[in-house]
């Protein structure tokens, strides 16, 4: 069908659904056209199925982001540090997709048995070399002050006990080459045919003339160890767990103008 | 109690990263550096780097750098584009991205910033700023001049007037504060620049009912150290310019959003300050309205006023003084002078002694004009207030554009605009968070032109000019090898011979060149100039 028809077709069922500008998120046909509409326009990032593949899992958003509201909002601003852009559809297509995300939806309340201050002691141990939370850790890996709020436990202690099963966009591993034989690892930030930009095994940004280089090797071995439980028992993970799902939204601190300062 | 077992931190660091750097044959790895403040002092020693808007504290915008001359400027041909998708309607790419280490930090209109890969253009990271939909002054003018730097930091303002601190290895937000309400018509556009673990930072919305200042704050935590506002609180000093002080003072205007200079002998900020509000409608504020359309000369440490001089008393023209003040040391009179040198809205040329704030030498580069002299007491004499029509139009003669001054050959080159304007004054009813211009304007676009021009401060006259089809807002570069790069709005970036205003090249970047300001580095050899155009970033080099 061409895309065209197709995407009339989609425009009419929300808007048959949602009488006008409204979409329940529990009507059948909103439902529906929502998952053709995520099928064609997220699913590249986010999983067929919706539970993640460059992009997060988002088959548990409502256990840690509350509204379909917020949700709706995720969507049209995009997300800014991430290659999630912003979204100019009509707020009905929009709430469609909300609909169908909610309907597949897994979310329950997610609760660790861990202590988050014994978690935040791992993290302090283990992690923040590489990793930041709030501002605050290493930059050669992802930044995690919201990882919980899009990846459940599971993939959480997955990531964490086989750090090399899957790499983040950003941050896939590299060795590079020169012509002297001399390797510099690091996380790749950017490529094309002539280029690669990559930060550093020791955190400095650095571009890379191919022309330059004798191999760029795709490595299969994270940076990041895998905790295995001889490294990271399962009590520790839990604790890790605890502390990581404190931070649900990555707002870094905001300060207003002191009061009283009108001079 | 639970105990954990993990492995120490050191061995689990050893084992991830010693396959690759630390065995033999392996590539001997610097660790990024960090910007000090000798680095800010040292400028544009250090040919790898340009660490601040104007390249260094001077505002001289005049690069050390030769391999780019006028015998091979002509084979100057654009190594890569960045776009960067986002544009500024009505307005232009106006930053100046800063280099060092082979990458280039750079901001963009809509809140956007970028690190990019300087040899290719190649990205690493992108900041985007979530920016609430009831924006005022960043609404209409959604546009940014740059970032500053130190340490391991970036700083940048924001279309609702923050200020936040990014980290330089990731785009990461390290803080955050709110310097105004952007809701009563505040916004940050202007380039930060860092003096003595300060970050010095003004203020747009001079076109809202708002009260400029200038700020310095913590690069550590953002907490500001001082703050110094523009237009007095009745009873201060300069008071008495402003007849109804208690009810105008919150809303005078006089902002502070084009990046100043500084002198760290004297350890003085040199700050344009912009037009009072409402712009052409001077009822409610008879007087000089201080320190409204000055040059503020400001203690570095403590924000206190030194001294001010007021190139447009009472200005009834949205002739903001927001310019590059620019420093230098010149033999004037027989007497060697430190100055500061002002290319003002105004349409006059300005030499000051920046010591005692005395004016020195105030000469007009434009054509049109709305004084005879400036007067032996620094005032301007005044021949048409503008409402019997042609007199520079509200963009003035030039505009917020940065300049460039070469020490060597003392020729201060500047964009000039020759516009031929009436100006309307309506009555204003003053609403918080509305735009307040008090007026309107007419233009003459037929007479309207273009120019870049190199003036001799030693007299103040016209040594060369190229004409522009229309009056246009490029930024200026010059370099030691005698090459001066400037820009029209019909997009051509452009080489000029330093001494003669010869056209040596030109590129069609295809977008206006609009508040852009070039800039030059080194790298792997090789003489990179930069500049912003439309969407877009390109570098240029010989080949």
């Amino acid at each position: 069908m061409p895309l065209i028809v197709c995407a009339l077709i989609l425009i009419a069922a929300v808007g048959a659904a949602g009488q006008g500008t409204t979409v329940r998120s529990d009507d059948p046909a909103a439902i529906a056209a929502g998952g053709a509409m995520f099928r064609e326009r997220c699913s590249d990032c986010h999983g067929a199925d919706a539970k993640g593949g460059r992009g997060p899992d988002l088959t548990g958003i409502w256990t840690n982001e509350g509204s379909d509201q917020r949700v709706v909002q995720i969507i049209r601003s995009g997300v800014p540090g991430s290659i999630m852009p912003p979204s100019s559809a009509p707020d009905t297509e929009l709430r469609a997709i909300v609909a169908y995300l909610r309907s597949i939806s897994t979310a329950r309340a997610e609760t660790s048995r861990g202590d988050a201050e014994r978690g935040q002691q791992v993290f302090a141990t283990l992690c923040t070399t590489c990793h930041r939370i709030n501002g605050r850790g290493g930059p050669l890996g992802p930044d995690l002050s919201r990882v919980a709020a899009s990846q459940s436990n599971e993939v959480l202690t997955r990531a964490i006990r086989q750090a090399s099963a899957s790499f983040t966009t950003g941050y896939e591993p590299v060795t590079l080459v020169d012509r002297d034989n001399r390797r510099t690892r690091g996380t790749r930030k950017g490529e094309d045919a002539f280029s690669i930009q990559i930060m550093s095994a020791q955190g400095r940004l650095q571009g890379y003339l191919k022309s330059n280089l004798r191999e760029v090797i795709r490595d299969e071995q994270s940076l990041m160890p895998d905790f295995t439980p001889d490294r990271l028992n399962d009590d520790a993970l839990n604790d890790l767990l605890a502390y990581l799902a404190r931070f649900r939204v990555n707002e870094p601190p905001r300060r207003q103008a002191p009061a009283g300062d009108r001079n | 109690m639970r105990r954990h077992r993990f492995v120490p931190l050191a061995a689990v660091l050893l084992w991830s990263l010693s396959a690759g750097s630390l065995g033999p044959g392996l590539a001997q790895e610097e660790e990024s550096p960090l910007i000090s403040g000798a680095d800010l002092l040292d400028g544009l020693k250090n040919p790898e780097r340009w660490l601040m808007y104007s390249g260094d504290y001077t505002g001289q915008r005049h690069s050390p750098l030769k391999q780019i001359n006028p015998d091979n400027v002509r084979s100057l041909s654009p190594r890569w584009t960045f776009q960067t998708d986002t544009t500024a309607r009505g307005r232009g790419f106006e930053s100046a991205p800063l280099v060092l280490d082979g990458v280039m930090y750079v901001t963009g209109p809509n809140g956007f910033a970028w690190a990019l890969d300087a040899r290719t253009g190649r990205p690493f990271w992108r900041y985007r700023r979530e920016l609430p939909n009831n924006l005022t002054y960043g609404a209409s003018a959604p546009v940014n001049r740059g970032f500053a730097v130190l340490r391991d930091r970036l700083f940048m303002t924001t279309l609702d007037a923050h200020l936040v601190s990014l980290d330089m290895k990731t785009g990461t937000v390290l803080w955050d504060i709110e310097m105004a309400d952007y809701k009563l018509g505040y916004a940050g556009t202007v380039a930060p620049i860092v003096v003595n673990d300060k970050v010095i930072v003004g203020i747009s919305g001079s076109d809202y009912p708002t009260r400029g200042f200038l700020d310095a704050y913590n690069p550590t935590d953002g907490t500001r150290a001082w703050r110094l506002y523009t237009v007095p609180r009745p009873g201060e000093p300069g008071s008495e310019t402003w007849p109804n002080s208690a009810e105008t003072f919150e809303r005078g205007g006089g902002g502070t959003w084009v990046t100043g200079s500084y002198d760290p002998e004297s350890n003085t900020l040199f700050w344009g300050t912009g037009n009072p509000n409402p712009d052409y409608n001077g009822d409610d504020r008879k007087g000089d309205n201080l320190y409204t359309c000055s040059l503020i000369a400001v203690d570095a440490t403590t924000g206190k006023l030194k001294w001010h001089y007021q190139f447009s008393p009472h200005d009834t023209h949205d002739w903001d003084s927001n310019h590059v003040p620019v420093l230098a040391e010149r033999t004037i009179g027989g007497e060697r002078r430190k100055v500061v040198m002002v290319a003002n809205r105004n349409g006059f040329f300005y030499v000051i002694d920046r010591t005692t704030g005395k004016l020195l030498q105030g000469t007009p580069y434009t054509n049109s004009t709305w004084a005879r002299e400036i007067g032996p007491d620094g005032r301007p004499i005044v021949l048409n207030d503008g409402s019997k029509g042609c007199i520079p139009d509200n963009w003035g003669g030039t505009n917020f554009m940065p300049p460039s001054f070469d020490p060597d050959l003392g020729l201060f080159f500047v964009t000039a605009r020759e516009t031929c304007a009436s100006y309307i004054p309506e009555k204003q009813v003053v609403t918080p968070g509305r735009f307040s211009m008090g007026g309107t304007v007419r233009r003459d676009l037929d007479k309207a032109y273009g120019a870049l021009r190199a003036i001799d401060v030693s007299t103040g006259a016209r040594k060369w000019e190229f004409k522009y089809a229309t009056p246009s807002f490029s930024g200026v570069l010059s370099t030691a090898s005698g090459v001066v790069f400037g820009g029209d709005n019909e997009g051509n970036f452009m080489a000029f011979d330093a001494r003669t205003g010869a056209n040596l090249w030109h590129y069609q970047t295809g977008s206006g060149l609009w508040g852009a300001a070039p800039i030059t580095y080194m790298l792997d050899g090789r003489q990179y100039v930069v500049v912003g155009s439309g969407s877009a970033v390109t570098a240029f080099a010989v080949p």
